[in-house]
């Protein structure tokens, strides 16, 4: 097979991303936030459509700001509804997610004659498309496909983040008190998260849409957790079901001529199961029926 | 009784918490000795947490003040380390006994900066003081419930703090290990820090501490354990719970009752 430009972009920039959402997905998971993830990519919507109307176009920083406060927006309602008025954490999501989601989609109708976005495109994305929609500069030369360099930029901000405050992440996604007393600021810490997930979400969207986002959050650190039980490791195994996603999403969907994004997200689910299933049976045959013992107390 | 000290390293003025309401501890004013082991008694529901989350700025207060070395809680929090419920982690956690123990130096570290050579040096320390040194790179979620105990202790012990709050670090576990941590915390405390210990167990607890504060919503008493432990107090703080107790130990002896024989 001959080297296919296309094909290689396409998979390049679906493994950034689900670098990415793998990198801040095993935080997410590891604070019992995935949900909360979910939320957040969709909530960011109404921030979508109003820095979409201001800006006047989809590659305006506008539209990174204006999701970015939003998903801040929907995290601190979800607290706020849980801590406060005492709603259940699922019912809060629930609540939180559904209310923003649908002033998007007022906000869509509203300016439908305005601004060139329609609910399709956040929700479903088409990453297929990547090749042929290029950044041009203003000499008009092209210099290649514009969403690849949003997926870069992306992935060196949500790594250079996790870099940094490592520690403080995996403090506080352990024991939120303990990071508390000594004085570190888990608030802040777990905002500046949420920020990076609605961001990443922005990013990411018109490849993969909204919805696929969700899965890519949860899944690969899902399936990683099945298997190791380091944080380094969980993180690296990630990063490489990512990759393996990404390539085995692509050409399952050339053999059928299917979504991209949906056949990665299907083969995502498909090693997750076989995970589960696999790590399910086997303590049925290896220690009997008793289940397996922790280490005697001392 | 309330007995009150000079130059306290905790002082505790006029405490109010409530959670929706209804408060869980009333006007508690008490201060405290340095370089002791204390004790709080008292029944499920006093607000024994309560007290030592609220003394570590964890809930909101309703009323009152503390003082930690005469200063804010923020200006001394180097200085006070925190052992919190075993149950409150999900053990589950992808990290190892050392990562976790580390945990107790990120509060000196600062923001950004990682955990280097020193502060491995420190864990690792810290680690055999709890006699754990041979689970250094046992992954958390592979720990009996006492292993886990030590390992919170060790990792406040890795803040190398002068008060040490603890709440319930014998809560489920075994007898052996009891000892070990209790011989560990008069060590420290001969080595001249303060140690506040949440505890539920009134027998053991009267062997263990040099200074006692029971605590039933209201503060009962607060003093050394020759001048608290009376008959009276420890009535007023578990109410009916300690009259069936002593029913029952009065019939045992009076009768020489036997369960088993008859």
């Amino acid at each position: 097979m001959s080297f296919d430009q296309n094909a290689f972009l396409i998979i390049f920039t679906a493994s950034l991303i689900s670098i990415s959402c793998g990198l801040l997905g095993v935080f997410m998971m590891l604070r019992k936030m995935s949900m909360t993830g979910d939320a957040i990519s969709h909530a960011v919507l109404p921030g979508i459509v109003i820095g979409f109307f201001v800006s006047g176009s989809q590659r305006g920083l506008e539209v990174v700001i204006g999701a970015g406060i939003l998903g801040i927006l929907a995290t601190l309602l979800i607290d706020w509804l849980k801590n406060k008025a005492k709603v259940q954490l699922d019912a809060s999501i629930g609540i939180t997610f559904t209310l923003l989601f649908a002033i998007g989609i007022i906000l869509i109708n509203m300016l439908a004659y305005k601004v060139d976005l329609d609910q399709e495109c956040v929700l479903y994305g088409e990453i297929a498309y990547l090749p042929i929609d290029l950044w041009i500069t203003d000499a008009g030369f092209s210099m290649g496909p514009r969403i690849t360099y949003l997926a870069v930029l992306n992935l060196v901000l949500v790594s250079a983040f996790i870099f940094l405050l490592y520690k403080e992440l995996k403090l506080t996604s352990f024991d939120e008190n303990f990071g508390l007393v000594i004085g570190l600021p888990a608030g802040a810490i777990n905002l500046a998260l949420m920020s990076m997930v609605s961001y990443t979400t922005v990013s990411s969207f018109e490849a993969v849409g909204a919805i696929l986002v969700v899965a890519l959050l949860v899944v690969p650190p899902a399936t990683a957790f099945l298997w190791t039980k380091k944080l380094t490791s969980l993180i690296k195994l990630t990063c490489g079901l990512g990759i393996f996603i990404a390539l085995a999403g692509y050409y399952a969907a050339y053999l059928v001529d299917s979504s991209i994004a949906g056949m990665m997200v299907a083969v995502g689910g498909i090693i997750f199961l076989g995970s589960a299933a696999i790590k399910g049976i086997r303590p049925n045959w290896a220690f009997g029926t008793s289940t397996p013992g922790k280490p005697l107390e001392i | 009784m309330i007995i009150n000290v000079d130059s306290p390293i905790l002082e505790i003025h006029d405490l109010t918490v409530s959670y929706d309401q209804s408060p869980v501890l009333w006007n508690v004013d008490l201060s405290l000795p340095s370089g002791k082991l204390i004790g709080i008694l008292g029944p499920n529901g006093a607000g024994k947490s309560t007290l030592i989350k609220a003394i570590m700025g964890l809930i909101p207060t309703s009323g009152g003040y503390v003082k930690l070395f005469d200063r804010e809680l923020n200006d001394v929090r180097s200085r006070i380390s925190y052992v919190p419920q075993r149950e409150s982690v999900d053990w589950n956690f992808p990290a190892s006994v050392l990562d976790v123990v580390m945990m107790g130096t990120y509060g000196k570290l600062g923001l950004f900066k990682r955990p280097g050579k020193k502060e491995k040096k420190i864990a690792m320390d810290c680690l055999e003081k709890v006699g754990m040194q041979s689970f250094v790179d046992r992954q958390i979620s592979e720990l009996s419930g006492g292993q886990q105990q030590r390992v919170f202790i060790a990792r406040a012990l890795a803040q190398e703090a002068d008060l040490y709050l603890m709440d319930e670090p014998f809560a489920g576990v075994d007898m052996a290990t009891e000892t070990a941590i209790f011989q560990l915390l008069k060590e420290m405390t001969a080595a001249g820090k303060t140690v506040i210990v949440v505890h539920h167990d009134i027998h053991s607890a009267m062997n263990y501490f040099d200074w006692i504060i029971m605590l039933n919503l209201h503060l009962v008493a607060s003093g050394p354990k020759k001048d608290v432990v009376t008959e009276e107090l420890l009535r007023k703080t578990y109410g009916g719970k300690l009259n069936l107790l002593t029913k029952v130990t009065d019939i045992i002896r009076q009768k020489d009752f036997n369960p088993l024989k008859n």
